[in-house]
């Protein structure tokens, strides 16, 4: 979680600390959406939508932050990026004549929509669903599927139990 | 144990993680936008085990704008300076989000209008009148009865209520049986 007194002090409505956070991390804000906006101008806007969904529902995006996991400043980039590609998707329409876009601005979006994963590809890693795979749709024994990927039976079960842990969280929380 | 007393208790105990591997497989994943982002963080820092670093790295296989992020944060370096002015209205912008300006400029809820209040005055007085008449009516029409079966009747007595009860009785007269006579 982001620093406790931090977050409760924002949390509380204190404006003071929110203006502080602002103000600590406007530059790396900017900085960091300045390799997403198409123009200069479109900036402080995305700044804007970056604080506003850090501080949106109760500051629910910001009280997500675990320092353990990684450090604010990467963070704070990753989310910032991720909002102003957001933002700028949603406020794309331009109301220009045709003939005064520049042609390269015309182009498709080479961005697809993407496809829903399936919960093994969101939660396992790619040797866990290997090994689940051969273990279960493929039904081999624990020494076979060793011995095909090279690896200890040991290093199987290992594999096999993080896995089902996983699983078996993300359903528990889901049907709590 | 012998690697076959292994392998029967794998069998045994992994019947219910079968189902719950196949119910994974027909499952699709909610999107946690939160992980998600904190798990993009923790892998441009390094600072995942393997196993989610290598599921993070297959994520970000089919996602190059997610793959550009962590290219970015891994490049970030403490961001730019910005004059006083551009952060003042940085700063400006991102206080009007807060949640307790967002509640301050909530518009507040329309009073009801006067005339409600008036119709509802009418309403309740004309229900009182209409308490206190029928109550007078029957105060009045209960007396008279009272003094007419009780006193003398006098000659000058319009009432037709000495006519209608029997004083003897306090009943209603048959006013036919006075007809036959």
């Amino acid at each position: 979680m982001a620093q406790s007194g931090e977050v409760d002090a924002l949390a509380r409505g204190d404006k003071g600390a929110w203006e502080a956070f602002v103000r600590r991390y406007a530059g790396l804000v900017v900085a960091a959406v300045r390799g997403v906006a198409r123009e200069p101008a479109e900036v402080e806007d995305l700044a804007q939508e970056v604080f506003l969904r850090l501080c949106k529902d109760n500051f629910r995006l910001l009280r997500s932050y675990d320092p353990a996991r990684a450090g604010i400043s990467t963070w704070i980039t990753i989310v910032a990026r991720s909002t102003a590609r957001d933002a700028m998707r949603r406020h794309r329409p331009v109301l220009m004549p045709i003939d005064a876009v520049p042609e390269g601005r015309l182009a498709v979006d080479p961005i697809e929509p993407a496809q829903k994963l399936k919960l093994p590809e969101a939660l396992l890693s790619p040797r866990q669903r290997e090994i689940l795979t051969m273990l279960y749709d493929r039904e081999m024994e624990v020494a076979e599927i060793a011995e095909a990927l090279g690896i200890d039976p040991q290093t199987v079960r290992s594999a096999h139990h993080k896995a089902m842990v996983k699983l078996r969280a993300h359903f528990k929380a889901n049907e709590e | 144990m012998s690697p076959s007393d292994q392998q029967r208790e794998d069998l045994a105990n992994w019947s219910p993680d079968r189902d719950l591997w196949r119910r994974s497989c027909q499952t699709d994943a909610t999107a946690d936008e939160a992980a998600h982002l904190l798990d993009l963080a923790g892998f441009a820092e390094g600072r995942l085990e393997p196993d989610e670093s290598d599921r993070v790295a297959a994520l970000l296989a089919g996602d190059p704008a997610a793959t550009d992020d962590v290219a970015a944060a891994r490049a970030i370096d403490g961001g730019v300076h910005l004059t006083p002015g551009v952060l003042d209205r940085i700063v400006a912008r991102a206080c009007a989000g807060l949640p307790d300006e967002i509640a301050a400029r909530v518009v507040a809820f329309p009073a009801a209008p006067r005339r409600r209040i008036l119709h509802g005055l009418a309403q309740w007085g004309s229900l009182a009148a209409a308490i206190a008449m029928a109550s007078w009516l029957g105060f009045a029409m209960g007396s008279d009865t009272s003094r007419a079966l009780s006193g003398p009747i006098s000659s000058s007595e319009t009432s037709l209520l000495p006519e209608l009860f029997d004083p003897g009785s306090g009943f209603l007269r048959d006013l036919g049986e006075v007809l036959r006579t």
